[in-house]
């Protein structure tokens, strides 16, 4: 018997050029949809945020004037004379409903009033609180993943080994450790007892070196735990065994495949912990007397600072989406295919 | 150039996997192994290329340009890889990183590129634009057909201009005109003067690929000849029953000879109507799927979707079902279907079953739900071929035929009137297809219920089913 092989008919073959993968949802381009979304997120999330924290602090306990007299002429001097000119200077006899409509009249002119206690621009009194925040958790989230993504990667390349077994040791360490406990037993250590690093303050590059540490140590353990199950699950996926098999070295295999898969889900991940890190870290804030956001909030609040509250406020919630929308675009350029799932035909 | 194996033995904790004595394989003759699942075929074309899993021990050479290498040193022959002996995967869409444009997955594999990026990305263009996806070049992988994946992969393992090709299972998964595709590009690499060693179980494809055909059973070649030979008048007896497995050879009971009429006795054209569609259309991303299906299911019908893949025959069968709400016409189910009167098999049961529970527990659930005659498990179990004590593990310890049965139990634990099928053996050898078909169908008979088949088989659609409605797409 002979087979005569059937040949490849050109038109058996789909047209050549088809086109960038057809737009479902309107026609916008992928990154310009996120940023769309986004960007309307932004606008409800500031109004419903704002809006809550207005109500929030009327329903809150005490007499507000008494509380921003306070802040602003010390306990001592508190009168019921003060209160009323406190109460008088920033009508707060208005009806809730009159000042929300003024602040959300001063939020669409870019205006986000003075501070209650200091009479300085808001603006001007959270400058310093967002750097420093996005300072901190920068720093903390660049030596989080400089340590335990190259970790996690080692581990993998030996699932079960001994390195693989000391990261899990690592994390389970770092996060029974509580971050203010982890961040006495530093200060002991690197202020107190060798003097190398400052214990609190802020301006200088030395002042962010503890706080920030404090913060990677527990990160670092899951970065590599993430690192390492993304890496261990990519390496045995079968594009990676056909770039073996294509005759790649193992460092081109890791530099051109492994790399870059890993970087999508680790991009998310550090997205996600970033947003814990600027809102949440008010302890570690404290503990180092780091000027950032959490701590400021802390401070408004305990003042009935209403302007300030709410900028933080809104301010905090900017920073996520913001940072959700860069982890977006980063995902998009890191791995092209389409986000939303449809049942396959 | 050839290439030689030699005494080659693969064991597993003291337990023979693979014992082959001796093998040749010369430039422009294609050798292909067929077998079951278990036969030891795949650890053949790994043991050959230096992947084995590391929990295997290897012994025996095997000979390539005269150089011999221990099988067991499994690090010697990685330098060989895409230069000298290049290994076409299995699934081809797994094998493209879904996150790099094909052109620079295709130019990774030339020697070329590594010195100079530009000459890569030339020499990947040619060799795509010879297999006739030009276009391709700059596309990522999620947008490729599957039969455009397949000569992608196919580039990208040959473009190192390895001479030694071995291919493990490239046909599974593939519709029929991939795999016409793949037979075509296998056959340019023979007669290019090169080696090829296709591991498969697809007869169809030992027959067109030509050259010798070596038949394994339980780790050993049981028969080894010209293929037109092997594949068509085999001498032993286990290479009858793999040709007697084929789907267009079954001689069962439960097979309906259409010719005699036999159809109009068992589906009853004035019985309840289980299901009707009128005029459902489909489709997604602004392509038609499907427009203006209209049909009828009846106690005792056997419907077979047919298609290739990404037709729309699941889709239609799920709109059958009412997963799917249609874009247009209607779907109407009898009354009786509800209570889960209507099941569906899956394509791959792991999925449909919970992984850290036992089967039986799984199956207990079932049975305290809807009541079946008592002993009913155990005697489907029986008829099945299946031991009870499959019951204790999980749905990870038991092979892909045994648990496909499992699902098989399980639908007919309820008493269905309708069974869904989608590829429910597309991922089963040959005699266990033929097995895990025969059990259902034996049920189908006794039970008199209707079935959907969704298949890209043709051949088991023609089989099994009574009607056949192909999805073009």
């Amino acid at each position: 018997m002979t087979t005569v092989p059937p040949t490849l008919a050109a038109d058996e073959v789909e047209p050549a050029v088809r086109g960038p993968a057809p737009a479902r949802r309107g026609t916008l381009p992928p990154v310009a949809r996120v940023l769309a979304r986004r960007a309307l997120q932004a606008v409800s999330v500031t109004l419903l945020v704002s809006t809550a924290c207005f109500v929030i602090v009327q329903n809150l306990p005490g007499d507000m004037a008494y509380r921003i007299a306070a802040g602003r002429y010390g306990y001592d001097r508190v009168t019921t004379a003060s209160a009323d000119a406190v109460r008088a200077d920033l009508g707060l006899d208005a009806p809730a409903w009159q000042q929300l409509a003024r602040w959300w009249a001063d939020l669409a002119q870019f205006d986000l009033g003075t501070s209650l206690v200091t009479g300085g621009s808001v603006v001007h009194e959270l400058r310093l609180p967002v750097t420093s925040s996005l300072q901190l958790a920068a720093t903390a989230l660049a030596l989080a993943v400089a340590v335990g993504a190259p970790v996690g990667m080692a581990a993998a390349w030996r699932p079960g080994g001994l390195l693989d077994r000391l990261t899990t040791v690592w994390v389970a360490g770092t996060r029974a450790l509580p971050p203010f406990l982890l961040g006495l037993l530093l200060i002991m250590l690197f202020s107190v007892h060798l003097g190398w690093l400052p214990a609190v303050g802020h301006g200088s590059a030395s002042n962010v070196v503890l706080p920030a540490v404090t913060l990677a140590v527990g990160l670092s353990g899951l970065f590599a735990r993430v690192t390492r199950d993304t890496v261990a699950q990519l390496r045995g996926s079968g594009f990676v065994t056909f770039a073996e098999t294509k005759g790649l070295r193992g460092r081109a295999v890791l530099a051109r495949h492994v790399l870059r898969n890993a970087g999508v889900t680790l991009v998310a991940y550090v997205g996600a912990q970033a947003l814990i890190l600027i809102e949440g870290v008010v302890v570690v804030e404290s503990l180092f007397a780091w000027p950032g956001l959490g701590r400021t909030l802390v401070h408004a609040i305990f003042w009935r600072d209403v302007p300030v509250i709410q900028a933080a406020a809104v301010a905090l919630a900017l920073l996520v989406v913001l940072i959700n929308t860069v982890v977006d675009v980063a995902g998009l350029a890191l791995d092209p295919r389409p986000r939303w799932r449809q049942v396959v035909p | 150039m050839n290439m030689h194996v030699q005494g080659l033995v693969v064991t597993h904790t003291g337990r023979t996997l693979l014992d082959v004595d001796d093998l040749r394989l010369e430039r422009g003759r294609a050798v292909t192994i067929v077998g079951e699942s278990g036969s030891g075929k795949s650890l053949l074309a790994h043991a050959v290329m230096g992947t084995l899993g590391a929990g295997l021990e290897a012994q025996g050479r095997v000979v390539i340009e005269g150089t011999s290498y221990d099988v067991a040193e499994r690090r010697a022959r990685r330098r060989l890889w895409g230069r000298v002996m290049a290994l076409l995967p299995q699934e081809p869409v797994l094998a493209l990183d879904p996150t790099m444009r094909v052109r620079g997955q295709v130019a990774e594999g030339a020697a070329s590129f590594w010195s100079d990026r530009r000459s890569g990305y030339r020499a990947a263009e040619e060799v795509l634009g010879t297999l006739g996806v030009a276009g391709a070049a700059r596309r990522y992988p999620h947008t490729l057909s599957g039969g455009m994946a397949q000569r992608v992969a196919f580039a990208a393992a040959t473009i190192g201009g390895a001479r030694v090709l071995i291919a493990d299972e490239p046909s599974k998964g593939l519709d029929d005109h991939a795999r016409n595709d793949l037979t075509v590009l296998l056959h340019r690499h023979v007669t290019a003067g090169g080696i090829l060693l296709t591991i498969t179980h697809d007869l169809d494809l030992g027959r067109d690929l030509g050259g010798d055909v070596l038949v394994m059973r339980d780790a050993g070649i049981v028969e080894r000849g010209p293929a037109h030979q092997v594949l068509i008048t085999p001498s032993h007896p286990y290479t009858r029953r793999l040709l007697a497995a084929e789907p267009g050879r079954w001689r069962h009971l439960w097979v309906r000879d259409r010719t005699s009429g036999a159809t109009e006795r068992t589906a009853d054209p004035g019985g309840p109507t289980l299901v009707q569609t009128d005029r459902v259309a489909k489709g997604f991303a602004g392509r038609t799927l499907f427009s203006d299906v209209s049909l009828t299911i009846r106690p005792g019908d056997r419907l077979a979707l047919a298609g290739p893949s990404g037709s729309g025959k699941t889709t239609l069968g799920n709109v059958l079902l009412r997963l799917l709400q249609p874009d247009a016409g209607s779907v109407r189910h009898t009354q009786e279907l509800a209570g889960g009167r209507l099941q569906k098999l899956y394509q791959d049961p792991a999925v449909a079953f919970p992984s850290r529970v036992p089967i039986g527990a799984a199956l207990a659930d079932v049975v305290r739900r809807h009541r079946p005659a008592p002993g009913r498990l155990t005697s489907l179990l029986a008829a099945m071929r299946l031991d009870e004590s499959l019951l204790q593990r999980t749905p990870g310890q038991v092979s892909g035929g045994e648990l496909q049965r499992l699902s098989i139990i399980r639908a007919i634990l309820v008493d269905p009137l309708l069974i869904f099928a989608d590829e429910p053996t597309s991922r089963l050898d040959l005699v266990t297809q033929e097995e895990t078909m025969c059990c259902l169908m034996e049920q189908v008979e006794r039970s008199g219920c209707a079935l959907v088949l969704v298949t890209h088989n043709q051949a088991l659609a023609h089989t099994v089913a009574d009607r056949v409605l192909a999805v073009a797409g």
